[in-house]
């Protein structure tokens, strides 16, 4: 999974250059907001589509350009995440599981939006999606423009992926 | 000790918010919380005394710039602190001419909340 090079041309970053942004705002949000420090571990060797155990959180773009940024993370990272988020022990998928993700991708939502708008009103952000199941796939329809950034943290792995288009 | 009003449609949020102000040893007494710019001003038109209100931007029903726009037409004067993922120049220029007072960029450290917030409280 890489970046369209029109794409890339079109936004005027590398794939490479949008990884590293992709990268410090995931390190950012997980480590002032989470306590956890997270190691990349890009690029990704293998596409992922298949989750089993997990949970995926969702935010798009709409405007000068389009797309969605997500995390997927296994279940039991997402609730040690919960945990360290809320102060308290998180030990089942539900409400606060769900709004601890959704949070982590709306704010990983915000920081890439810095780096697509220049002024913040030609790029929206929607309200975060939250997908969790035993066993699910996500796809893009469009497989070839996106970046993916796979992160270790506590021996566990989680993986966060950019979608991006410029619109016309 | 002054009361603040936290209007996030994220409760893990709201969380996080009241135990960094906390952390910041900012002194603070009730934090009440609200859920989206609606909430936000029924918990204001229940008369109770609220010396600062935070508030997110992007929320359903009533974002945070309409919120504020609708706090300060009914002439409250409260600062409202603006804190969102929402960083852009643009954005953060339409809540301040909308009413807000500040703004601070999710994520943050309790420090940030100290200095951006001890101003004020």
């Amino acid at each position: 999974m890489s970046l369209n090079s029109a794409i890339a041309s079109a936004t005027k970053f590398s794939e490479e250059e949008l990884a590293k942004y992709v990268i410090q705002a995931t390190r950012e949000v997980f480590s002032t907001m989470v306590m956890m420090d997270p190691k990349d571990e890009y690029p990704l060797q293998d596409p992922i589509t298949r989750f089993k155990c997990s949970i995926t959180g969702m935010v798009g773009f709409a405007g000068t350009y389009s797309g969605v940024i997500s995390i997927h993370c296994p279940v039991n990272l997402a609730m040690k995440i919960t945990s360290n988020m809320l102060g308290v022990e998180c030990e089942e998928v539900g409400e606060d599981l769900n709004d601890a993700i959704g949070e982590i991708s709306n704010m990983l939502g915000g920081s890439v939006k810095q780096v697509l708008s220049k002024g913040g009103l030609d790029v929206k952000l929607s309200i975060p999606t939250v997908i969790s199941g035993e066993d699910y796939t996500v796809n893009s329809l469009s497989d070839n423009d996106c970046v993916v950034i796979p992160f270790l943290v506590e021996d566990s792995k989680f993986i966060v992926g950019l979608i991006l288009k410029k619109e016309d | 000790m002054p009361n603040i009003l936290i209007v996030d449609d994220s409760s893990t949020m709201r969380k996080i918010i009241s135990r960094s102000l906390r952390q910041a040893g900012l002194p603070v007494d009730e934090i009440y919380e609200a859920g989206d710019g609606i909430e936000g001003l029924a918990v204001i038109a229940s008369g109770k005394t609220i010396a600062l209100i935070l508030s997110d931007i992007n929320m359903p029903n009533m974002d945070g710039l309409e919120f504020v726009k609708a706090v300060r037409a009914n002439g409250n004067t409260t600062p409202i602190v603006m804190i969102t993922t929402e960083g852009g120049e643009e954005i953060i220029k339409d809540a301040m001419d909308s009413g807000a007072s500040d703004s601070i960029k999710k994520p943050f450290t309790p420090d940030q909340l100290q200095e951006k917030l001890g101003g004020i409280l």
